[in-house]
Parts: C-alpha cells; sequence; structure tokens
C-alpha cells in the first residue's frame, strides 16, 4: 500500500460492488474501477441497501431493514468480512487490531447476536447470545465489552466479559441507550433521547462501566445529536465529533457547549473513523435520495474528498483496521446495596435560572414497569439548597422542587438511573458539567449523616449507605 | 484458566510490591543528617543516585547566566544561558528551595530548605564565600535595596511561618515578620516597593470550614507587612508574579474540595487548580480556574508575566506543561462577566490560549528580559525547556548531569508527583502530600458514607514502622494504601501497573523525616522538653496516685515514633464517625502538622487535652497546670 500523499487522496469507487444477497455465502471482491491508491487504511464498513441511522435509538426498530453486510475494503478491493453470515454490522476492532466483535446473523431467523472474529485465523465464536437482538458492541479494558439489547423498553446497554459472563445492565430508562464509542477516560459514550427516558431528539450520555454516573455529555442540550466518536490523536484529542444530520460538530474540553466543524451541508451518517495521520472518513450523502458513501476530511479542512462508494448500498459506520490507544479501566466502587444514595449540594444552581421561589422540599418519583410514574416520597431541602436521600437503584427516577404549598417549582425532564450502591453528588438541578462544587459542608450533612429513605424498600432491604 | 494465571501473575506481582515496600531504600536525599532527626533518617542520609532536580532559576542581569537551584543534588549550577552549558557546579546545602540575586549581579543567595541556612556566592569567584545561619526552614528569598537604610535580603521560612529580614552584608538577622502557614515563596516587584509572600499550607480556621490563604504584601522599604490579601477556599499556594508596571499581579494556587464528600472526580470534584490576579489592572482580587471541564492541569507552581503584560505563564508541574494566558483577553472576560469564576470549568476558554508540553513536574519558570524566551525547570526530568514565546513551542531542552538511569526511587517519585492517574489528570498524592508531606486539611471520603469518618491528612515522612494506616488501622501497608484503595477511592480511574506500584510505594515509605526544629543544637532537650518528656513518661498524676498503664501518653504511643501501632478509642470519637477506635498515630515533626485529632477538630497541640479530653480518656491530663500542659506539647514537638 502506498501513503496517502496530499494530491493523490485515492478515490476508489466500488460503483460495481454490488450488495449481496443476504443468504449469499460469497461477495464479489474486484478492483476498484480507479487505480490510483486506495491508501494506507483497511477499512470495516457495514454496506446497507437501506439506513435508517435512528431507527434503533429513536424507535428500538432496525436499522438495515433491507440487510447489511460487513466489508473489509483493503488494497483496493471489498471483499465480505463474514461471507457465512446472513447479517453483520456493528464492527468494532479490538485495542490490538487483532480481532473484531460484531453484531451477527447466522441466518435470517436468528436474532442479532455479538460475534467476535479472529483476524488472524478468521475464526468466529459467539460472545452473547438470546432471545432478543443484541447490537452495538464496543471493546472495554480489561477483557471487557458492552452491547445493547432490545427490551420492551427499548434497546438497553449491558456489559460482559469477553467470554460472555458477568452481564451487568447499565442502563434503566424506558427508552433505548446504545453505545457509540467508549472513551480514553473510560466511559462510555452513548446515544439516548433528550430528555432522558422520554421522547424527543437524539442526544449523546456517558455513563460509567459499571453503569454509574449517567450524565448529559453538554447540557446544552440544542438539535439532535448522535454518532459521537472521540478523537485519539492530533490536536484536537479527546474532542468528541458527532453529527446533527446535516451538519458535523463537536464538543471540545474547554467548552461547556458544542462547536461547529467546517464541512459541506450533507448528511451525515453517524460515527466518522480516525486515521492515524489525523484525517477523517466520513460516511455521507448528498440528499436522502442517495446512499452513503465514504469521503476522507482533512484536519482543517471544509471539503470532502470521494473515498469509497456503491451504488447499491449504504457504506456506514467505517471502522479503521488499526491499533487504537487502551482507555483506561474503570475501577468500580459501586457498594453492595440495593438501593442508592444521592446528595445535592445546592438545588438552587441550575443552567435553567432562578427558580421563582425557596424550595423545601424534593419529591422523588420512580417510574413503574408500565411507564406511570411513582411517588416515592419527599424530603426536606435545607436552606443552603442541600438534600439527602436513598433512592430507588437501577430504575427510572426523577426529582421535583416544591415550594412550602407543596406547589412544584421545577421538575425535571425526564428521568435517570442510580447504580445500586452508588453514592452520587449533584452540584445543582442540571447545572452542566462545567460547573464544579462550592467548598462547604453542604448542610443536610451537618443535620444528618443518613439519608431521607425515600427507596421504597423494606429497610432489610435497603440496609448500607448511611 | 486464564483468570486464574492473572490471579496467580497479581498475587507475585503484589507480594513483590509489598516485600519492595518494607525493605529500607537507601535514600536520594543528600547529605548527612543532624542531631535532631531520628535514628531512622540516619540511615537513609546515604547518598544513592543524585540527580540534579532542577527546582528555581535566576538570571543574571546581562542574561548571559542561568543560576539553577539543583534541589536533590543540593547544589547551585551555574549555566550559559544560551547554550545550556554547565560553568560550575556549586554545593550549597541540603534541600536548597530559593535563590535570590542582587541587582548587581555579585551575589547569589541560596535558602537551604533542611540546614537552616543561607548559602552565599559571589559570582566572580563562583564559590560560596559564607553560610549564614537560618531558623525556620528558608524555603524562599528575594534581595531588596535601601530596606531601613541599607540592603535586605528577605527570608520566607516554612516552619516558623515567618519572613526574616538579613542584613544583605553580613547575614545579621534584622526582624522577622509574620506570614502565611508554611511561607515558601517570596517575589519583589519590578520597582523594589513590595514584597509578596505566599505560603503553602492554610491558615489556621474552624474544622470544616473553607480553607484560607494569603499573599503576605511587605512593604520592602520599611519591613512592614501592609496587606494581607485574602485568598478564599484556597490552599497549597506557590508563586506570584508581578508585571513590570507593578499593576497586575498574578499568584497560582490549588482549590481544594475538601469539605464535599469526595464521591466522584469528575466535574472539578477534588481539586481545582486557579490563578488570582489583583493590582490595578483588575481593580482587586479575581481568581479564575486553570481547567478545563474535560482535562485538568493540576499543581500551578512558577508563574511569570511578559514584558509587555501581554501573557501569564504558568507551569503545572502536575500535568507536565505550561499555561499560556491572554492577559487582555482574560481582563476582558473578567470585565465582561459576573464573578464569581472559580467553579466555572468552561470559563479557561476565555482566555487560555495554550498548553505547551514540557518535562516532568515542571517548577520555577523564568522569562527572558526581552520576553522571547521562558525558561521551565522540569524537576524530575533534570532538564530546562526552551520556549519560543512567539510561537509557543519548546525550542531547545538542556540537559543536567546527572544520573541516566532511573532508579525505583526515581520511578516512584515521578509518580508521586504526577497526576496522570487520577480521573482525567485531576490531581497526584503531591496535591495533598505538598512537597511530599501533608495538606493542613480534612476529608470526607466517600466509602465510608457520605459526611462520615472525616479525616485529617498525615505527614508522610519515615513512615516505616508506623504500619498500618488510615485512621482506621484499615491498611497493613503502603501497597494497599497506595493501590487498590487508592484507585478505586482516590483516583477513581486506573492506577499505575504493579511495577510503578512498589516504586512509588518504596519512594514514599523512604521520604525521611525533616530534622527536629524543636531540639536545642545537638539533639538536647531544654528544660522544660526534659518536664514534659517526664510527663509522657510518668506513671502517677500530680496527686501521686498511679495511673493505669494504658492511660499513660507512652503505652499508646510507645516505640521509637511514638506509636504502638495499635488502634484504641480514647474518647474523640464524634457522632459522624463510624468508630472511636483509631490507629495510633506518630508523633515524628508533629509540631507541623496541624490540625490534630483524626478529624482535625484540634486546632492545636493544647486543644487536644483542654478541649476534647473532658474525661482523661486519651491520657491522664486534666491534674496538669498549665504550665506543666506547656511542658508536654513542647516536649512532644520534638519527637
Amino acid at each position: 500500500m502506498r501513503p496517502l500523499g496530499n494530491r493523490s487522496i485515492l478515490v476508489l469507487l466500488l460503483i460495481a460492488v454490488a450488495f449481496v444477497p443476504c443468504n449469499s455465502s460469497q461477495t464479489r471482491s474486484r478492483p476498484a474501477p480507479s487505480q490510483t491508491s486506495a491508501g494506507p487504511f483497511s477499512i470495516i464498513v457495514s454496506a446497507a441497501p437501506v439506513y435508517d441511522p435512528l431507527a434503533a435509538i429513536q424507535r428500538g426498530a432496525e436499522r438495515f431493514p433491507q440487510g447489511v453486510r460487513l466489508l473489509l475494503l483493503r488494497d483496493n478491493k471489498a471483499e465480505s468480512l463474514l461471507p457465512g453470515f446472513f447479517a453483520s454490522a456493528d464492527a468494532s476492532v479490538s485495542f490490538d487490531a487483532k480481532t473484531v466483535i460484531f453484531a451477527g446473523k447466522k441466518t435470517a431467523n436468528d436474532p442479532w447476536q455479538i460475534w467476535e472474529l479472529s483476524l488472524t485465523g478468521h475464526s468466529q465464536r459467539k460472545v452473547i447470545s438470546g432471545s432478543t437482538n443484541l447490537i452495538r458492541p464496543l471493546y472495554l479494558p480489561d477483557n471487557r465489552l458492552v452491547y445493547a439489547r432490545q427490551t420492551p423498553g427499548g434497546f438497553q446497554m449491558e456489559a460482559a466479559s469477553l467470554d460472555g459472563s458477568q452481564q451487568l445492565p447499565l442502563s434503566h430508562i424506558r427508552t433505548s441507550a446504545i453505545p457509540v464509542d467508549v472513551l480514553q477516560d473510560g466511559r462510555i459514550l452513548f446515544e439516548s433521547m433528550f430528555p432522558l427516558g422520554e421522547d424527543g431528539r437524539p442526544e449523546l450520555y456517558l455513563v460509567y462501566s459499571d453503569g454509574s454516573g449517567v450524565e448529559s455529555y453538554r447540557c446544552d442540550h440544542g438539535p439532535g445529536r448522535w454518532g459521537g466518536h472521540q478523537l485519539t490523536s492530533g490536536p484536537q484529542t479527546g474532542d468528541v465529533v458527532f453529527t446533527h444530520g446535516r451538519t458535523l460538530a463537536r464538543f471540545t474540553s474547554p467548552l461547556a457547549a458544542e462547536s461547529p466543524i467546517a464541512a459541506p451541508a450533507r448528511e451525515y451518517a453517524g460515527p466518522i473513523a480516525e486515521t492515524s495521520t489525523g484525517k477523517w472518513i466520513v460516511s455521507v450523502r448528498t440528499n436522502n435520495e442517495s446512499r452513503f458513501s465514504l469521503a476522507l476530511k482533512k484536519a482543517g479542512a471544509a471539503a470532502l474528498q470521494p473515498l469509497f462508494s456503491d451504488t447499491r448500498n449504504n457504506l456506514v459506520e467505517p471502522v479503521l483496521l488499526t491499533p487504537r490507544p487502551v482507555p483506561k479501566r474503570h475501577p468500580t466502587a459501586l457498594h453492595e446495596w440495593t438501593t442508592a444514595n444521592l446528595l445535592a449540594l445546592d438545588v438552587r444552581q441550575s443552567r435553567d435560572g432562578s427558580l421563582g421561589g425557596m424550595p423545601v422540599s424534593v419529591r422523588i418519583d420512580a417510574q413503574g414497569q408500565a411507564g406511570i410514574a411513582v411517588a416515592m416520597g419527599i424530603a426536606p431541602i435545607e436552606s443552603d439548597g442541600s438534600f439527602f436521600v436513598k433512592t430507588p437503584a437501577d430504575r427510572p427516577i426523577r426529582f421535583t422542587l416544591l415550594d412550602r404549598n407543596g406547589s412544584v417549582l421545577r421538575a425535571e425532564r425526564g428521568w435517570f438511573w442510580i447504580r445500586s450502591g452508588e453514592q452520587r453528588i449533584c452540584v445543582g438541578c442540571h447545572t452542566g458539567p462545567e460547573r464544579a462544587p462550592e467548598n462547604r459542608v453542604p448542610q443536610v450533612l451537618l443535620r444528618s449523616t443518613t439519608p431521607v429513605d425515600l427507596s421504597g424498600a423494606a429497610p432489610a432491604a435497603a440496609a448500607g449507605g448511611r | 484458566m486464564r483468570r486464574a494465571t492473572a490471579v496467580a501473575a497479581a498475587a507475585a506481582a503484589f507480594a513483590l510490591a509489598l516485600l519492595l515496600a518494607n525493605l529500607r531504600p537507601v535514600m536520594a536525599w543528600s547529605g548527612a543528617d543532624t542531631a535532631g532527626g531520628s535514628a531512622t533518617a540516619k540511615t537513609r542520609a546515604v547518598k544513592d543516585a543524585q540527580y540534579a532536580s532542577p527546582l528555581e532559576m535566576a538570571l543574571s542581569p546581562d542574561g548571559t547566566r542561568l543560576y539553577v537551584i539543583c534541589g536533590q543534588a543540593g547544589e547551585l549550577r551555574v549555566l550559559e544561558t544560551a547554550s545550556g552549558r554547565t560553568l560550575r557546579t556549586i554545593g550549597v546545602g541540603r534541600e536548597p528551595r530559593g535563590l535570590a540575586l542582587s541587582p548587581s549581579g555579585d551575589r547569589v543567595f541560596v535558602a537551604n530548605s533542611w540546614d537552616d541556612t543561607i548559602s552565599v556566592i559571589d559570582t566572580s569567584r563562583l564559590a560560596v564565600i559564607a553560610t549564614w545561619p537560618e531558623t525556620g526552614e528558608p524555603s524562599g528569598a528575594a534581595f531588596a535595596r535601601n530596606v531601613q537604610g541599607s540592603d535586605a535580603l528577605y527570608v520566607a521560612n516554612r516552619i516558623s511561618n515567618d519572613v526574616a529580614v538579613l542584613d544583605a552584608k553580613t547575614g545579621a538577622e534584622r526582624m522577622r515578620l509574620a506570614a502565611g502557614r508554611g511561607a515558601s515563596y517570596t517575589t519583589l516587584a519590578p520597582d523594589n516597593s513590595r514584597l509578596f509572600v505566599t505560603h503553602v499550607y492554610p491558615n489556621p480556621g474552624r474544622h470544616r470550614t473553607a480553607p484560607e490563604s494569603e499573599v503576605t504584601v511587605i512593604d520592602a522599604a520599611k519591613g512592614r507587612v501592609v496587606e494581607r490579601l485574602p485568598l478564599h477556599s484556597v490552599a497549597g499556594v506557590f508563586h506570584t508574579a508581578i508585571s513590570r508596571d507593578g499593576r497586575l499581579g498574578a499568584v497560582v494556587h490549588l482549590h481544594p474540595k475538601n469539605l464535599v464528600p469526595m464521591a466522584h472526580v469528575e466535574h472539578g470534584w477534588v481539586f481545582g487548580d486557579s490563578v488570582t490576579v489583583f493590582g490595578a489592572d483588575v481593580g482587586g482580587a479575581v481568581e479564575v480556574p486553570l481547567d478545563e471541564i474535560d482535562r485538568y492541569f493540576a499543581m500551578p507552581f512558577g508563574v511569570a508575566i511578559a514584558p509587555d503584560k501581554s501573557r501569564i505563564y504558568i507551569s503545572n508541574a502536575g500535568s507536565d506543561c505550561v499555561t499560556v494566558i491572554d492577559v487582555s483577553r482574560l481582563m476582558r472576560f473578567i470585565h465582561s462577566h459576573p464573578a464569581p469564576f472559580a467553579q466555572d470549568l468552561s470559563a479557561s476558554a476565555n482566555y487560555v490560549v495554550a498548553r505547551i508540553p514540557v518535562g516532568r513536574n515542571p517548577r520555577g519558570i523564568l522569562l527572558s528580559r526581552d520576553g522571547r524566551r521562558l525558561l521551565v525547570a522540569n524537576r524530575l526530568d533534570d532538564t530546562i525547556s526552551a520556549i519560543d514565546t512567539r510561537t509557543n513551542r519548546v525550542v531547545s531542552t538542556f540537559v543536567l548531569a546527572g544520573p541516566k538511569m532511573l532508579t525505583g526511587l526515581r520511578r516512584g517519585e515521578q509518580t508521586f508527583y504526577s497526576a496522570r492517574f487520577a480521573f482525567q489528570g485531576q490531581f497526584g498524592c503531591s496535591n495533598c502530600h505538598i512537597d511530599s508531606t501533608f495538606d493542613g486539611l480534612t476529608w470526607d471520603l466517600e466509602p465510608d458514607g457520605l459526611g462520615v469518618d472525616i479525616v485529617d491528612n498525615r505527614l508522610l515522612e519515615d513512615l516505616s514502622g508506623t504500619e498500618p494506616f488510615k485512621w482506621n488501622g484499615g491498611n497493613p501497608g503502603i501497597p494497599i494504601e497506595c493501590g487498590i484503595r487508592t484507585e478505586k477511592y482516590i483516583w477513581r480511574s486506573e492506577n499505575y501497573d504493579y511495577r510503578s506500584l512498589a516504586d512509588l510505594a518504596a519512594y514514599v515509605i523512604g521520604i525521611p523525616a525533616r530534622p527536629n526544629r524543636w531540639r536545642l543544637p545537638g539533639g538536647a532537650l531544654s528544660e522544660a522538653q526534659e518536664r514534659g518528656q517526664a510527663i509522657f513518661n510518668r506513671d502517677v498524676d500530680r496527686f501521686g496516685k498511679p495511673i493505669p498503664i494504658e492511660n499513660r501518653c507512652s503505652f499508646c504511643h510507645s516505640g521509637p515514633k511514638g506509636t504502638s501501632q495499635r488502634s484504641f478509642d480514647v474518647g474523640t470519637g464524634k457522632p459522624t464517625d463510624r468508630s472511636g477506635l483509631f490507629d495510633t498515630p506518630q508523633l515524628l515533626n508533629i509540631g507541623l502538622t496541624a490540625p490534630y485529632l483524626h478529624d482535625g477538630s484540634a486546632k492545636s497541640l493544647e486543644e487536644i487535652w483542654t478541649i476534647f479530653n473532658p474525661h482523661d480518656r486519651h491520657g491522664r491530663t486534666n491534674d496538669l497546670t498549665k504550665d506543666q500542659l506547656n511542658d508536654l506539647v513542647e516536649y512532644l514537638k520534638t519527637r
């Protein structure tokens, strides 16, 4: 393979690489019509006649309703990565680039399952199976993975060991939560809806690999965002690039709000891939009548250079077949409780402005199986705005601030969860990740270090967590 | 099978770590011990690899020479500024920490913090021509002209919390001025009018209230404190810089969150790193953060203001970089946004224009007279980075002579001073253990419960033989204290590997005790201290009544380091403590480490017995007269 020169960006037009019917055992492989170089990278891409990037996250539906297949693009050729599979998608390359985990269907009647492919021996093994669809697997450090399992409440994230054991539910809401990247700090970036747990628009969230610490990546909730990918090289290392559909944008560490990325007004499918030289491979189409193809975007350049396209298929979710940095492992510190504790330092602090009155109590609602809100009880708020409660764990909850008459001063939009044994502290109510805590002892802890029990659990079951 | 192998390997590595941690390392600290030091410290005086460890710098008036304090080597190195070539290596005292240059450049004064001396160097001969005695751990120095008629050397003393004013010709002390606790760094305004002194430990305050610090402002000509610029919620204050026109000052410091339960790290939960700007340009004092939402710039240490006042440069000792602030943008931000800013992690986007990677543990920084070169002393790399301030890039790196190989101790020290292990690089060991000591703060760690088991931070000196660790005695050794526990509850992120942990443990367990300053020269005790020693060891009270053995000071505080290494209930537990049993703390250098008791509720040693021992459970002391209690305290300080 020749290096990718500035002027010799290769446009490998796979116009004739037809989408192969899903039950075919062999994908045709042919050189690109253009014989210029394909560049120094090997790409795995999902090829599908129809691609609906938001189907799973918005409706819990199929993103590839007419089938999909993972292709390996290298040396000016496209080949089916998994010819023995009826369908395959959602490739994630291991940190050492020796294996790939993916969502696969061996036969047409199978649900999506999580598989791993060895790139050396081309052996495949089933990692996670179940009676419902399992999609979007991503490698975690420490020989674990995260993926999404389809449930009556949409797709929910789970983590497990790479041998399939120790399956751990991570998300606990009634709308879909689907992982999209693993950040270098060890947290999982996932897509869900805003407000969380309710219908709305796609948004990007974070959670630790034990399911704790769920929060919005940023709180400047604007147009729908999805397809996040963290950059791991170059001067923008750490930035998270995502799409609004018609535009690309980024989150960057210094800013509390997203910043735009100069790029042509097209439709962007989802996550980008990042080459070792800092160029981006994006999946893009001119309009919704055309198909997504791959293009190269150089750092700082607004223009896109065509890279791969297929007249019959959308080429989406590209990943590079190269080693990449291993994120930091998250050492879980959850206690062995069935409930959780939540301390708020000052509920009066919020990006949403003044409360318009003095909050004196907080009500916790939990969401029942049918989606009905159940009031778990009320706890007092101290004059400094602090409260400390024991909450239900591993189910959707929300908070409502009340004044002395019991009237609602502010209600949380949407729902969130706290993991069993988690002790969570909030600076305020929707203060955003840019707000660090004041250094003071919250009054509620001077009154008592025992939280008001609003968990609804029997005393014995709620043991632990003063 | 793979898991079993991994577990076995981990266990073996852990055993190795334990073994290494319990070995007595040969320390890299230099020089011989003083009479007041412990026996253990004496054995550690053996020199191993001596790394240069550049800490602070000064330029000769013509800019051709660079004077560099090399802390671990105990040297002043004289470099040719243009090439970095070493012209002379001059031995000074132990742990030199500060230096000052006379205006003519004919003298360099070096504050030797562990020797309590000032080395006076003749720059024409490049030799030490005098060594002046000083007291209280001299740490910073500044030369001021015409102080009440003659030139003076101001010396900030870390232990005595003051500034000594010495005659610049003879070293004779003319006066002492009270400064903040842990007074360490001095900056003279360019017009010689004001001296700014900072301190590394917070001033004494009420229990469980935010730490308070200050910049002590001294009229340099009159030798008089004229202002104590308050730094609220701040602890760990390092260098100050003053612009040439005197209208802008900048002082860098930590903003700890020790009062908030440490349940997680993200969102600046444990430490903030910030700079307070002050002066006529600012119209007061304003603290602004250096951190970002997802990245932290730990342990700001050195600071310099460009001659044209366009930039402020700050070394981030825990993050191995230099932060560059655009002053005009900073002023616009301050004047157009409502304060406070200290908790806004998105604020720095308004004024930080560059982060320049440099070597490990960058400390002192220095601008050339024309402002085009910024020199950075990388303490744990033994290098000096030269940055072109027009491009904000390192253009050359001077390597100081020293061992080429890294010993385990040196690697451990590098780990100790790095912030890269905490979640998003927010803080390192040295945030709470400033210069490998303590921070004077109490913390609320999460695993016990929120608001529960508040713990005072303890001194890291000569720890071997003081196990177990933690106030509840829960950790049998340093590898556990610094390993799994720290990963889970402190860093909240992936820790070091086993080799790094072994190195770190060896470094921590080998940190020697500094010389005890309360003993008389030669190590003898004063009469009061001897009386206090008798009280410490007594078996009958003032009325002749026998004191049960378990109620004598010497029972719990036995052994060479003043700890029986056992836990006792001495009646100091609080309603927020899960247990009244506490590990017996060692007494080594206890005079330094206020506040006291497990939760830091006693502001002084006296308060341990006058307030927190009403029923004589913490030793029989209520029979003592005030004078006798004073004697006991005086003795304890000599341990």
